[in-house]
């Protein structure tokens, strides 16, 4: 579903991330841990072109992320339009929400296909219901977002990128700006999602919800992958010095 | 009738002129705010574009329309492009300058009210799938605009009192109006007087009016 090969990117001189190689296969559900500043936000944003890469090359759904090859067989910088294209089949959620402030959980959700897809607004209304009592907020759907919780917000922003029924879905930090009493509201949408198949990336600080959703787990530290292995092993028996060092004191 | 210095009989003879001026006023304020809202807008967009020459070019407008008085503009609009060939009414004249003043006063509004959203909305509008414009249209301005609506209303002030610049290229407006009638009457102190209770009403009503359609907005905001 999802290939990375040896992607590097430079922020100016910082090298942010080195050779970074991931494959996701369709209905995996891959969790990224690591430290902040290691390069997992960067590395997922990479995926649906948010940002650009400097080396190395994404494949997502057989079509390579941002380039495209000529008839002579030469790689040159995809159209903008293959780029939305590709990103109205990704699914983003963001650690702050990112919610459209000025309309109300129902628009927020309505905003992508009747936008994006030129839906019919009241198709788009029907299917924007469904999402909303899929994460639990039917009863919010004429709320606007700062009426909402954090958690409140989170689901109806997941709500948002699922209208789109895209293919894989992504995760910045899901839970990161909750409080800890709504974090749990959140992963049980996400949990369920992975239970339906959905392919998804996520990048997360929460060890149970990987332990228990994920089918890999991949630590990064300092713009590389350290280490890479099931939950069950990564938690239990870690093989890097790294990945020791950072769940003792992530686990305590 | 008399009242302190000013006589009653005489300002009613005169306020019909000066009337007359103050639609003028208006009408000129008017255009200069859809015009120079239309030309803020696009320098606004050339300014955060992408493309440099498109940002240096705003960057160059802007530069030079705040940094040259109103009214050295407008000579050279009105007295200096005769010269080259090209002549503009001193309705047009007035028209042309007040909304490419106001125009580059406004893009810097519009700018700095684009870039105060977040970043993340951007980032949400775009990872939907939507092109820079839709993000735009849909996502950015709507919100930019509420915050623009203060600094807006203060600009648009600015543009009616700056209106009064424009009787020097010999538009009657409500200055001119006044100046007309001192020089034929000599009595100064009620004319001007009359003239900045006049402009003092026109701003007033302004001010109101803004005020009613930030209300507006702020309810169909969900605060």
């Amino acid at each position: 579903m999802i290939q990375a090969h040896n992607i590097n990117k430079w922020f100016g001189s910082l090298h942010v991330l080195k050779d970074v190689s991931l494959t996701v296969n369709p209905g995996e559900v891959v969790v990224i841990i690591g430290p902040s500043g290691s390069g997992k936000s960067t590395f997922l944003r990479c995926l649906n072109y948010l940002e650009p890469i400097n080396d190395g090359y994404i494949v997502v759904d057989g079509r390579q992320v941002g380039k495209k090859k000529t008839a002579g067989g030469r790689l040159v910088d995809d159209s903008r339009k293959n780029i939305y294209r590709l990103r109205s089949t990704i699914g983003m959620v963001f650690q702050q929400f990112n919610l459209f402030p000025h309309q109300t959980a129902l628009e927020n959700v309505m905003e992508g296909p009747v936008t994006v897809c030129k839906t019919a607004v009241s198709e788009a209304r029907k299917k924007a219901e469904l999402m909303l009592e899929k994460v639990g907020l039917a009863d919010k759907a004429d709320a606007y977002p700062i009426q909402l919780s954090g958690g409140q917000k989170q689901r109806v922003a997941i709500a948002r990128a699922l209208a789109m029924q895209p293919k894989a879905m992504l995760f910045d930090e899901p839970t990161s700006a909750l409080d800890p009493e709504l974090v749990g509201g959140v992963l049980a949408v996400i949990k369920d999602l992975a239970r339906e198949g959905m392919t998804m990336v996520v990048v997360s600080h929460e060890m149970g919800f990987a332990r228990e959703v994920a089918d890999r787990v991949i630590f990064m530290d300092n713009g590389s992958i350290v280490e890479e292995s099931s939950p069950q092993q990564i938690f239990t028996s870690p093989q890097h010095p790294r990945t020791r060092e950072f769940l003792s004191k992530i686990l305590g | 009738m008399q009242l302190g210095p000013i006589d009653v009989e005489f300002l009613l003879q005169i306020l019909p002129l000066l009337l007359k001026g103050a639609i003028l006023t208006v009408e000129l304020t008017l255009l200069a705010i859809f015009f120079g809202t239309i030309i803020g807008l696009f320098v606004a967009l050339a300014k955060i574009s992408r493309f440099k020459v498109l940002a240096i070019t705003g960057g160059i407008y802007t530069w030079m329309i705040r940094g040259i008085p109103l009214l050295v503009q407008l000579y050279i609009l009105y007295f200096g492009l005769p010269q080259v060939g090209i002549e503009l009414s001193a309705h047009t004249a007035a028209v042309a300058g007040l909304s490419i003043c106001g125009g580059a006063y406004i893009a810097e509004i519009i700018r700095a009210g684009i870039q105060s959203i977040d970043k993340g909305q951007m980032e949400a509008a775009l990872s939907l799938g939507m092109s820079y414009a839709q993000a735009f249209r849909r996502v950015i301005l709507p919100q930019a605009y509420r915050r623009l609506l203060p600094p807006m209303g203060n600009e648009f002030i600015t543009l009616m009192k700056d209106s009064s610049l424009v009787s020097i290229i010999t538009m009657t407006e409500l200055l001119r109006q006044g100046k007309l009638l001192s020089n034929s009457t000599f009595r100064s102190m009620e004319i001007f007087l009359t003239v900045a209770a006049i402009y003092l009403f026109l701003t007033t009503i302004f001010i109101c009016l803004i005020g009613r359609l930030e209300k507006r907005l702020a309810i169909s905001d969900g605060d």
